[in-house]
């Protein structure tokens, strides 16, 4: 489903390169690890369009992401923090990921009382977002992704900021919606119990003198 | 209690500086008083509309500089990439000292009657004519010297934007006004309503700019109405009711300003160097919007500087006047700068005293010395330049012969005075922020008294303690309050010689004296090394 082909980065000014290459299939889960700073979240960046790499590809479903612009890519992403914006509602937050004016039809407005639903906060319907817990508002941020409905989900480490129990919920609910929409998932963590709780594939970061790469075996 | 003994010495030097500071106030309440006497009536309906146009230019003059600020500030934030970007928002502090004279003369050089705009005007038959005497030019004049300031201000909150909710407004391909309505009027929303009452503040007693471009008394705020109750009619028990009321609307806006606390939401530290890509529309109004303030903020800055090496520097730098003068104007600003450094040292490493735990049990006396120390020095937010110099000239005349004396005096405490809640406002927090971090490693270490100040403190607040020495150097440099009422031609400092060549239409060396000022400026504030960001009152 989302296949990097050789994607190379370098920071502007810098020498060392970031190589990347990756497939996941729909309804798989890949885990990325490796310490902080050494790129995970480049791959990220560049998958979801907020950085170009120099040369490579990405695609999703076979056709290439290049030259889309961040808001054209069929995917969803979520943070470790900041998801939601702040001094609008829990439901208002999700109606963006349907239509950016708000001005939702009944239809629409319908699926967002389902993910709401479905993330188990349909109460918080009302709420600003800042009056929510931080495990409120990654599962607020979640029903968004549902209600965007994209093929692929790039997760980046949106579990960290949380309690162990909060942590836990979280896991459970995001491997029921990957299984339930079979999403190709792309999760990059610095918590290798991460992976295991969601039954993730692993891979590393191998770190060569010239270059960082990610490959998966 | 073992602690309370060690921190004597600077809680005595605190409680004396803040015994000193509120008898100050205290003495200028009953000198007014006294003057005032029996002649003191209620304020008739002439003081009542001098009020009312107060408010409504100041009230006028916040909004028009909250537009500009948050236009600025917005599209600064999204061209983070352009040549002259970081020289540009640092003038941007720079309007905050500039000695007001100097924008005035600048102003009236490029929008004045025969001024560069009329002039560009004039090839096509065109003028603009002579607004600039009377309500628009108080405006344009406020604007010229707040909005930057909002704008700074207001960037720095845009900046503070988390990266994930600038990825995500581009993942949800949010459009420029989306963007504004979700993510960045939240930014900004929770530092309006304490620049809005900072900037309202300085308008309602601005001075010098309505003394200079007010035109006829229609356009009288009570800061001028004061001045000329004491310098043109010798009214002074008329004065003293307009500076009782002056006095009375301070400390109520004042308290009502206080009441808003700049959120400090955490400000995300890592640069996100992602370029926003904007529809190609709104990516040039950006352009256009930073060309055209760049302009408006540059050009009169321009005219000086051209204007005042075009007139005759060199027989202006060998007139014993000017030399006295300047003489005066730099001693006064250091010496300005000294006190209120000292007022604000000694009253800040009293305070921390009551807010660190090793120090001081806290009990219910400690909190009452800290709240005591806190006001004595931000008292002085609430009075304006006019009614302090009022209050030392009435002083000065009660117990000496000549006030002009005194003036010197007069000149530098006043100045030091008025800077004080500023100095306050960034020292405090700066040493609270040392001593509550460090106490207990340089306790247990034994780090004390001069070593304790060279290894630990100094180094940790340089940065503050240099730019308040800046700030106060300017205002004292710029200020025209005070002088006005005790310049004559034997003690003068430059913005009050600068105000008498504007009056006589010296205009050739009236713009080399201001360009002495701005370049004096210039350089003392953006020497400053490392300039400490953004706001005061912060």
């Amino acid at each position: 489903m989302l296949e990097v082909k050789n994607l190379v980065f370098r920071h502007p000014g810098q020498s060392q390169d970031y190589k990347f290459e990756l497939s996941i299939a729909a309804g798989e889960i890949l885990g990325l690890t490796g310490k902080s700073g050494s790129g995970k979240s480049t791959l990220l960046d560049l998958i979801a369009g907020f950085l170009m790499p120099v040369s490579g590809d990405v695609m999703i479903g076979g056709q290439s992401l290049l030259p889309l612009p961040p808001e054209d890519r069929p995917l969803t992403i979520l943070f470790q923090k900041n998801n939601l914006f702040d001094h609008i509602t829990a439901a208002q937050n999700v109606g963006l990921g349907i239509n950016t004016s708000l001005r939702l039809t009944a239809t629409q407005q319908n699926q967002v009382d389902q993910a709401l639903d479905r993330v188990g906060l349909a109460a918080a319907a009302n709420q600003r977002a800042s009056s929510l817990s931080g495990g409120e508002q990654q599962r607020i941020a979640l029903a968004r992704s549902l209600v965007r409905n994209k093929p692929v989900l790039l997760l980046d480490e949106p579990f960290s900021a949380l309690d162990a129990d909060t942590r836990a919920e979280m896991l459970q609910l995001v491997r029921e919606i990957v299984d339930e929409k079979q999403l190709a998932t792309l999760m990059v963590t610095h918590d290798p119990k991460d992976c295991e709780a969601l039954g993730a594939t692993k891979t590393t970061l191998l770190q060569g003198k010239k270059s960082l790469t990610f490959a998966q075996k | 209690m073992f602690n309370r003994k060690r921190f004597t010495l600077s809680l005595t030097l605190g409680i004396l500086t803040a015994a000193v500071l509120i008898g100050i106030i205290a003495l200028f309440l009953i000198l007014l008083l006294i003057e005032g006497g029996s002649d003191l009536t209620a304020p008739n309906k002439k003081i009542w509309r001098i009020l009312g146009f107060t408010a409504f230019q100041a009230g006028l003059s916040t909004l028009l500089s909250l537009a500009i600020g948050i236009t600025l500030a917005w599209a600064l934030s999204h061209k983070s990439l352009f040549f002259g970007r970081s020289v540009l928002i640092a003038l941007l502090s720079v309007a905050m000292v500039l000695p007001t004279l100097v924008a005035v003369l600048g102003l009236v050089t490029v929008w004045g009657r025969r001024g560069w705009f009329n002039e560009v005007l004039s090839t096509l038959d065109l003028t603009s004519g002579t607004w600039i005497y009377g309500l628009g030019g108080i405006l344009l004049a406020h604007s010229y010297l707040n909005a930057p300031f909002m704008a700074r201000s207001l960037l720095q909150r845009l900046e503070g934007i988390p990266a994930e909710q600038r990825k995500l407004s581009q993942s949800l391909g949010l459009t420029p006004w989306q963007r504004f309505r979700f993510v960045e009027w939240a930014a900004i929303k929770g530092s309006l309503p304490a620049l809005c009452s900072t900037v309202f503040l300085l308008c309602f007693t601005s001075f010098a700019i309505v003394l200079t471009l007010g035109g006829s008394s229609k356009y009288n705020t009570l800061e001028v109405a004061i001045y000329e109750a004491i310098k043109l009619d010798f009214d002074l028990p008329h004065a003293v009711i307009l500076a009782l009321m002056q006095l009375a609307v301070c400390a109520l806006l004042v308290s009502v300003a206080s009441t808003f606390r700049l959120s400090s939401n955490a400000i995300d530290q890592r640069r996100f160097n992602l370029v926003w890509k904007e529809p190609r529309l709104t990516a040039f109004a950006q352009g256009l919007i930073i060309v055209l303030f760049a302009a408006f903020f540059l050009a009169p800055l321009v005219a000086i500087l051209t204007d005042g090496i075009n007139a005759d520097l060199l027989s202006l730098f060998s007139s014993s006047l000017f030399l006295k003068t300047s003489f005066n104007s730099l001693a006064l600003a250091t010496a300005s700068a000294f006190l209120t450094i000292s007022l604000a040292m000694l009253l800040v490493k009293a305070r921390v005293n009551t807010l660190a735990p090793l120090r001081l049990k806290q009990s219910k006396s400690s909190l009452a010395l800290r709240q005591v120390l806190s006001f004595s020095g931000s008292v002085y937010l609430a009075v304006p330049s006019l009614v302090m110099a009022f209050g030392f000239f009435l002083l000065a005349r009660s117990l000496f012969s000549s006030i002009y004396l005194v003036a010197p005096f007069a000149l530098v405490i006043a100045n030091a005075l008025l800077a004080l809640p500023f100095a306050l406002a960034v020292l405090g927090p700066a040493i609270e922020k040392v001593t509550v971090k460090d106490d207990r490693l340089a306790f247990s270490l034994g780090l004390s008294g001069w070593s304790r100040w060279r290894l630990l403190e100094w180094p940790l607040i340089k940065p503050e303690l240099t730019f308040v020495a800046a700030l106060s150097f300017c205002f004292s440099l710029g200020d025209f309050g005070i002088i006005a009422l005790f310049g004559t031609q034997d003690f003068a400092t430059l913005p009050w010689l600068l105000y008498q060549k504007m009056g006589s239409y010296r205009t050739d060396e009236a713009a080399a004296i201001a360009l002495v000022l701005l370049t004096i400026t210039l350089l003392v504030f953006l020497a400053v090394p490392q300039m400490r960001k953004g706001n005061p009152h912060a």
